[in-house]
């Protein structure tokens, strides 16, 4: 018998970072390796991102915070509580928002806050004030005493936020919080999403494909690709390495003797890379129209070119040779 | 939090889901009911009884617990794979709570479920002419009895839940899971009136001890089939003797539902 109970759970501790992860792995029986020996650390109050598309580990990282999911290898702590050897006290002080729909669609929206307080142990008078400051913080007011299966898919997204926030976790994991919401209502909820920054010292682990989010929303950002983490950072220094600006052309003919010419006449760097036709050049040197005249003089025709700032999907492809919008 | 309290917590939100589908509550009522008030009646009629002082229909309506509490457990078991596929079971995991609390408050409600529709069923028994030997006792060894089978029964539907992925699988077990031991353990007529093989196969069931314990609780020691499963001298000592072989089913079963809840949960 591990040392949690149902009735002594250790307080938190603070001088923990909020998320500890040491060569984290996990293979599935059929021998899938979903995650290889990943390492990071949260800082409490930060919101990190973890970011890749469908299949790279991401959500299996999360069942292992969470302890749905038991780890091949490695080891993970929620503010210093070990999530195999005391999973009641990592659970205690964490709250989950699942990829998926999960809630009691039959019961009310209230009844669905009141269960989470009542299981994290809030007491029913400070439970009761909660989800009156939840449900007007997060627009639910109007329908918390609706029963759920009456709400729209953004109004049950906000719904499942509030409960994870009922418990006030140390620690927030969203897991992929806006898939298959339709755009206005992903908007919505970013903003939703960027408003829990203020919360006082609770720490997000936010896991999604969307660059854009993790460029809004995180605090710093690791890369996952295949399992394993290839970056890991803030968005404006996963970024500065691409340059300011990059030019994306696409050549008929050989791509790769086009990439060596540019990079023979100093306009692409080592990091300039070709997928297919299309080549992508991270300028560090030059201004995009230098480099687009750089382009003519040297002789290529290009079919298409363009300029733009670099994304986190520039960062992912130079790092892993493939988009995430393709791999996802 | 206390144990206590987040057990309660989980067999009230299982008791409010349950309340919001009513079929839950009342489709297991039907066929028992039929067999108790229609069946009954008319294989009385037409073979003419057991042919001792026991009234046929009073003999099946106990015998229709057999079927009625099998068929409540199953029914609770299907809502697990609905919590876990489309409800809120991924939350529930996610709490700071012994996970084996999950499968003892679902356990709750079933017993207090099956618990309800008995009395309906007796009840109905009873109004319908139905002579049950009713004495503080014997209400004790039916009640026993009964809880002790549906334990048994919701530890059962409980482990098949957490280990067929689909619903519909699920529901195709039920046959076999719910029905068919009920045609062998009794419910009927008595095990006696089976070939040899069959009724050495019919005191393996738990079943058949739960039914015999009934009627020894509800038509007295004449009603019971406890001599045809132990052939002692002693009717009460075979009670108590089939009571621990339905009392350590269940508890076997629950043992068995939450070790195969809690490694199905962890992936």
């Amino acid at each position: 018998m591990k040392r949690d109970s149902a009735n002594v759970i250790p307080l938190a501790r603070p001088d923990a970072p909020a998320i500890r992860v040491t060569k984290l792995s996990k293979t599935y029986p059929g021998g899938v390796e979903a995650v290889k020996g990943i390492d990071f650390e949260v800082a409490p109050g930060e919101m990190f991102g973890l970011l890749g598309p469908n299949g790279a580990g991401k959500s299996t990282t999360v069942g292992m915070l969470t302890t749905t999911i038991a780890p091949s290898g490695g080891s993970a702590e929620l503010a210093g509580f070990d999530v195999v050897a005391e999973p009641l006290a990592a659970r205690r002080i964490s709250s989950v928002v699942f990829q998926e729909a999960v809630v009691d669609r039959e019961l009310s929206g209230r009844r669905n806050l009141d269960l989470h307080a009542r299981l994290w142990g809030v007491d029913v008078k400070t439970a009761a004030t909660r989800i009156a400051e939840t449900a007007n913080t997060l627009g639910l007011a109007e329908l918390i005493d609706r029963p759920v299966s009456s709400y729209s898919g953004g109004q049950r997204r906000r719904l499942e936020i509030a409960r994870a926030l009922v418990s006030e976790p140390r620690v927030l994991f969203l897991d992929e919080p806006t898939v298959g919401l339709d755009p206005r209502i992903r908007r919505e909820l970013l903003d939703v999403i960027a408003g829990l920054r203020a919360r006082n010292q609770m720490t997000t682990l936010l896991t999604t494909h969307y660059l854009e989010e993790a460029e809004q929303l995180c605090d710093r950002v690791a890369i996952i690709h295949q399992g394993e983490i290839v970056a890991l950072d803030t968005p404006r220094a996963l970024l500065a390495g691409l340059g300011g600006e990059i030019v994306e052309l696409r050549v008929e003919g050989d791509a790769g003797a086009a990439l060596a010419l540019l990079r023979a006449r100093g306009i692409a760097s080592e990091d300039a890379l070709n997928v297919g036709s299309t080549l992508t050049v991270p300028l560090h040197n030059h201004g995009a129209a230098e480099a687009i005249s750089a382009i003519s003089a040297a002789g290529l025709k290009p079919l298409q070119i363009s300029s733009r700032t670099p994304s986190l999907d520039d960062v992912y492809l130079r790092l892993t040779g493939d988009r995430i919008a393709v791999a996802a | 939090m206390t144990t206590l309290t987040a057990l309660s917590t989980l067999a009230g939100r299982r008791f409010q889901l349950t309340a919001r589908t009513p079929r839950q509550i009342f489709v297991p009522l039907l066929t028992p009911i039929f067999f108790a008030l229609v069946v009954a009646p008319a294989l009385q009629s037409a073979l003419g009884g057991l042919g001792t002082h026991i009234d046929y229909t009073t003999f099946v309506a106990v015998g229709t617990v057999g079927l009625l509490v099998p068929l409540t457990t199953i029914f609770a078991g299907l809502s697990v794979i609905v919590d876990r596929d489309s409800g809120a079971q991924p939350e529930l995991l996610a709490a700071p709570v012994p996970r084996s609390l999950l499968v003892l408050g679902n356990l709750i409600v079933a017993l207090t479920l099956s618990a309800l529709q008995v009395a309906v069923l007796i009840a109905t028994a009873t109004a319908y002419g139905d002579d049950f030997q009713v004495t503080a006792t014997g209400v004790l060894w039916f009640v026993g009895a009964a809880v002790l089978f549906a334990a048994f029964m919701y530890g059962v539907a409980e482990t098949l839940a957490s280990r067929i992925p689909k619903q519909e699988e699920y529901i195709g077990a039920t046959p076999a899971v719910a029905i068919l031991p009920w045609f062998f353990a009794g419910a009927l007529f008595p095990i006696g009136a089976l070939p040899g093989a069959l009724t050495a196969f019919a005191k393996v069931l738990p079943l058949t001890h739960a039914l015999a314990l009934m009627r020894f609780g509800l038509l007295g020691d004449g009603g019971s089939s406890l001599h045809d499963i132990w052939g002692m001298g002693s009717a009460t000592g075979e009670a108590f003797l089939s009571l621990a072989v339905v009392a350590l089913f269940a508890m076997a079963f629950t043992a068995l539902a939450i070790r195969v809840f809690t490694r199905a949960a962890l992936r």
